[in-house]
């Protein structure tokens, strides 16, 4: 058998003891995952960034505009300073301007006209009378209501905050089943492994 | 009943149920749900020798539910003769995805740099997002195997995503909503998202405005398209196992619902 699917399935089966309780043949296992998947992170990220982006074109190709980033970049390191600390704010302004300048507009566009255009519907179409069109306006007020603390929940702005509520309840519950059936999911392609590639039970 | 005894009765339960339910050869008949069909038909409708790109953006420890999903996407594509770019933008998906492009590529004998190319990854995603939009090349000036992406035959006639037909997210985050946000909004591009059912309600709202095409959503999206695309796979072997799960989980609520308002009555509560 190939040795991967051994250490794959002996660790799968390792994580599985925590079940019983927590216990070192676990410990060992979830240092293993995590000590991993650091250090793959570390090897991709000096490779890809640092080597890709920075050394080989300033030291092997000889561009000197590459020198800009590097000083930006050791620039962070004097946060470990009292004296120069302040020199960090530097790339951490550079940073953030940049990168909500590429954000918000995008953002903006996505998350705010998209959706409020998606939640303009007509109540009545072709076919006739537009219960979905109806939900989405209930819903859409009733939750902004819910989170409208201006005013006191009281009266009519009481019991359309309520309605909110339920609506709020539903994506919860909606939310929580997903994750449920998600982590299952999870679980059952472990089992699938150990019983089609390790156990080799299931042909 | 002690907690330790309660917990071993849950889980040893759901192991049994799992465990059995792929001992048995009964398998399920997953109907395709209409955004199932939506996205099978789009890749389904491409002409042979269009191009896409597929974006592994997930963990190592999702892989479980993600590979099902990523199977049917790649086996879907490669069955079609569509050529795919591979990439990724978070580092744990990189050799999970050249993994699964290879492994798919070769059960259609697809040639690597002909038919499929993998990118690797780049860090700082919305750059690399925005900086494809501009040129593929100057982001990955080189595949995931050091070639030259410019000597790359299937990367000859690539610029940008103009060349592109779609983008298909392979994530189990929110990795999936920068391209849905920048690709789609700033360069107009189709995108669909392979997700793991714990995300399918964060990027509703995307797929009900229409910025997002289609999505394949958990071990069960994964079961219906392999049926549409008549190789079943891991998503209709867990199908069974999932539906098992599933009621016992209901039973251990109503269970845990009748002790709790009976302990109540007894004031035990």
């Amino acid at each position: 058998m190939d040795i991967g699917l051994i250490i794959a399935g002996v660790l799968t089966l390792a994580i599985y003891t925590f079940l019983y309780k927590d216990n070192p043949i676990y410990k060992a296992a979830e240092s293993l995952l995590i000590g991993l998947s650091i250090g793959y992170a570390l090897v991709i990220y000096w490779q890809t960034t640092l080597v890709d982006r920075l050394l080989t074109p300033l030291f092997a190709r000889g561009e000197l505009l590459m020198i800009i980033p590097l000083v930006l970049g050791l620039l962070m390191f004097t946060r470990f300073s009292n004296r120069l600390s302040w020199l960090s704010r530097i790339p951490i302004a550079l940073m953030i301007g940049a990168g909500a300048g590429v954000a918000i507009p995008a953002m903006l566009y996505a998350r705010t006209l998209k959706q409020i255009s998606a939640s303009v519907m007509p109540l009545m179409d072709g076919g006739g009378f537009n219960v979905e069109a109806l939900v989405v306006i209930v819903g859409l007020l009733s939750t902004l209501a819910y989170f409208y603390f201006s005013r006191e929940h009281k009266g009519a702005m009481g019991i359309t905050a309520k309605i909110g509520t339920y609506f709020l309840m539903i994506f919860f519950g909606a939310t929580f089943g997903y994750t449920v059936m998600s982590r299952m999911s999870t679980f059952i392609g472990r089992i699938d492994f150990l019983l089609t590639d390790f156990l080799r039970i299931l042909a | 009943m002690n907690r330790l005894k309660t917990r071993w009765i849950i889980f040893g339960g759901l192991f049994l149920i799992v465990t059995l339910s792929y001992l048995t050869n009964i398998r399920f008949k997953s109907v395709a749900s209409p955004e199932i069909q939506k996205s099978y038909d789009y890749l389904d409708s491409l002409p042979e020798g269009s191009v896409i790109m597929v974006s592994f953006d997930h963990e190592a420890s999702s892989l479980p539910e993600i590979q099902p999903l990523a199977l049917v996407v790649l086996r879907h594509a490669f069955k079609n003769n569509l050529k795919i770019i591979g990439v990724s933008l978070f580092a744990e998906g990189t050799a999970i995805g050249y993994r699964l492009l290879s492994q798919t590529a070769r059960e259609y004998d697809k040639t690597y740099g002909v038919d499929y190319v993998f990118l690797g990854f780049k860090p700082q995603q919305i750059s690399a997002i925005l900086g494809m939009g501009e040129s593929i090349a100057h982001v990955f000036p080189e595949d995931y195997l050091g070639t030259p992406t410019d000597e790359i035959p299937i990367m000859m006639n690539i610029v940008n995503y103009d060349q592109i037909e779609m983008v298909i997210s392979i994530a189990d985050g929110a990795l999936a909503v920068h391209w849905i946000e920048y690709v789609g909004g700033q360069y107009h591009q189709n995108i669909m998202t392979a997700l793991t059912a714990a995300m399918i309600t964060t990027y509703d709202p995307y797929l009900a405005s229409g910025q997002l095409y289609s999505v394949i959503g958990g071990l069960k999206g994964a079961a219906e398209y392999e049926n549409l695309l008549g190789q079943p796979g891991g998503g209709n072997r867990g199908m069974l196992a999932q539906t098992s799960a599933h009621v016992y989980v209901i039973v251990l609520i109503v269970i845990g619902n009748i002790l709790y308002f009976r302990g109540r009555k007894n004031g035990k509560a």
